[in-house]
């Protein structure tokens, strides 16, 4: 204040006679704290961290790296680090201690499916600040509006797809899409954020149909070892089927061989008997007819008759009878 | 201190007061309205350092987006089915001076909101099936397009009346009538259980089919097996009897004889009686002596 003043020699000259010491020590506080004011503007963003720097509230450096740098100090420059690489996380379909439980709250969880089931999904959204001027400055609270963009995309995403789907092959599909259409929404609000992933951390279907969900579990479990079965049968049984094949081939081969052997031998046997029969064929028939008698008639019962006599037929049933009879003894 | 002194500092804190009361900044989160005496006079939306009169005073308001979520409502759709909607809509002032004379706050604002937003949302509703927005075939799900129509027209109505801009009215939950809800269990259950059923009734049918084919290969193996045999075994036969025709028919009749005899030893056994003529071949000599040899 004292610059202000201006020229007054006589006051001026009498203050510095009555207190000249103390006047100079205010003159160097007064510059001392303008010097620690102007200092103030300094100011160092982390290397994780991005800033954005306002002047009397207006944007004038939208994105400011990390590393030491110098901004008027308040309250003219405002200077606002945001960490922008960080990821940040939000659950829908619950809160973040139920994800780690395991917990599911039926009325935050429960969607419809295509098919008109109801089915308790809890997603998680991972987001990082992309814009950090939009994220700042145009969304009053960015993790509401992330939340809501996802869990309307999702209710959308879920509402088109029929449960099974759900449950078993359409998860990624479904996690791309909402992904994809969810960034799309918050671009149109420019949030300035950007989704790195939806993951559909837990499907699963209400307690009230959970074990009929189970059970349909269990059947495909029974109709696999069903087909299971019958395989191993298949697989026992054509082996077995193609040995006994082999084994008919074989029988077959076998009985062809012997009968031609067979008949090479008896046919040898024949010509070698019939090349001496030619050479007398009279004894040799002879000795044939007679050497066969000698081996069928003394097993058979014999009855000799003379020709020119009668024969009583009676005999031959006594003596038939009495062979028969198993308390008699047989008679030859 | 001089009196002249007191007068000069007197005049700079003046100076100060009126150039504090006649600067103010506005941020990039707000729009400020000047009033004088209470009249709005202009709407500041530009960020940065401004000046107005002393005696003019300022109203802030916040300009960022903003999200109002109505508690989820029951919807019927065309065809006479009740879906539990919840939905949101994205919105911000845009024009705080029809805002703050038409409106007043946030909290009043919303209130507007649900009713510009319900009565659209359950006509837009009431022009398309359930299909349209829960469906297992994707194409019918259409709603999205409605809902674009609706933000339109609710967006221009909302800026007209009260200065908010609806940047957008979305579906953010669908879900069924509570006093439904045992039914669609009860119906997902019994779903559930034709489903299980099915799988069973498939894997026996595949395990049948396994099985009989399996039977098939078999019988098709074993009978193309007997056939081959069979075969193998005519032709021996057929060799056979090739070689004992080619040997027999050099000389048929002492063939006749052996074969004859043979005969006679598998034929004739203990059990045989045999009436022989004493004047047979063979006892011609026991009964005739050594002339029955002749």
């Amino acid at each position: 204040m004292s610059i202000l003043l201006g020229p007054q020699p006589e006051v001026a000259a009498a203050v510095e006679i009555s207190r000249p010491p103390a006047k100079r020590r205010k003159r160097r506080i007064w510059a001392w704290l303008l010097a620690l004011w102007i200092v103030s503007g300094a100011y160092m963003v982390p290397a994780d961290q991005q800033a954005v720097v306002t002047r009397f509230g207006a944007v004038v450096n939208p994105r400011v790296p990390p590393g030491i740098h110098y901004a008027l100090p308040r309250p003219i420059d405002s200077v606002y680090k945001l960490k922008v690489h960080q990821l940040q996380r939000t659950v829908i379909g619950g809160e973040i201690p139920d994800a780690i439980l395991g917990r599911t709250q039926p009325a935050s969880s429960e969607f419809l499916s295509g098919d008109q089931n109801l089915l308790n999904v809890r997603v998680v959204a991972q987001y990082s600040v992309r814009e950090p001027q939009d994220f700042l400055f145009r969304t009053a609270d960015v993790e509401r509006v992330v939340k809501t963009a996802v869990e309307s995309e999702l209710a959308r995403r879920v509402a088109r797809t029929p449960v099974d789907d759900i449950l078993t092959t359409e998860k990624v599909a479904i996690q791309n899409d909402v992904l994809q259409s969810a960034q799309r929404a918050l671009d149109s609000y420019q949030t300035g954020v950007t989704i790195s992933s939806i993951n559909i951390e837990d499907v699963t279907p209400p307690a009230e149909a959970a074990d009929a969900f189970r059970g349909v579990a269990g059947a495909r479990a029974d109709a696999i070892r069903l087909v299971n079965e019958a395989e191993g049968y298949a697989n026992d049984l054509i082996p077995r089927a193609r040995g006994e094949a082999a084994q008919l081939a074989e029988q077959a081969q076998a009985y062809k061989e012997g009968k031609t052997n067979r008949a090479a031998g008896d046919a040898a046997r024949f010509n070698a008997i019939a090349a001496e029969y030619a050479k007398a064929p009279k004894v040799t028939a002879t000795r044939a007819y007679v050497e066969a008698m000698e081996q069928i008639l003394p097993k058979t019962k014999k009855i000799i008759v003379d020709l020119n006599g009668n024969l009583d037929v009676t005999i031959v049933r006594r003596d038939h009878n009495a062979a028969t009879n198993p308390n008699g003894d047989i008679q030859k | 201190m001089t009196t002249k002194k007191k007068y000069i500092l007197a005049a700079g804190a003046f100076v100060l007061l009126l150039t504090y009361l006649s600067l103010y900044s506005v941020r990039e989160t707000e729009f400020a309205l000047v009033t004088q005496f209470g009249r709005p006079v202009r709407t500041v939306a530009n960020a940065g350092l401004h000046v107005k009169w002393p005696f003019q005073s300022i109203l802030w308001f916040d300009r960022r987006l903003r999200i109002y979520n109505p508690r989820p409502s029951e919807f019927l759709t065309r065809d006479k089915k009740n879906l539990v909607i919840e939905n949101y809509v994205a919105w911000r002032i845009d024009d705080p001076n029809r805002f703050v004379q038409s409106v007043g706050d946030t909290s009043a604002a919303e209130m507007r909101l649900h009713d510009i937003i319900w009565s659209g949302l359950s006509a837009a509703l009431g022009t398309q099936d359930q299909e349209s927005l829960v469906s297992a075939t994707p194409d019918k799900a259409q709603a999205a397009p409605r809902l674009d129509a609706l933000t339109a027209t609710a967006d221009r109505a909302a800026l007209a009346q009260y200065g908010i801009r609806i940047v957008d009215v979305r579906i953010k939950r669908l879900n069924l009538p509570e006093q439904n809800k045992q039914s669609v269990f009860a119906r997902m259950r019994a779903e559930r259980e034709r489903i299980a059923l099915q799988y069973r009734a498939e894997g026996e049918q595949q395990a049948l089919t396994i099985h009989a084919s399996a039977d098939r290969q078999k019988e098709e193996i074993i009978s193309s097996a007997y056939k081959d045999a069979e075969k193998v075994r005519g032709k021996g036969d057929a060799e056979a009897t090739r070689i004992y025709g080619q040997a027999y028919s050099k000389n048929p009749e002492f063939y006749k004889l052996l074969r004859t005899l043979d005969s006679y030893k598998k034929v004739l056994d203990d059990k045989t009686t045999i009436i022989l003529s004493s004047d047979s071949e063979l006892l011609k000599v026991l009964t005739r002596g050594e002339a029955g040899a002749k």
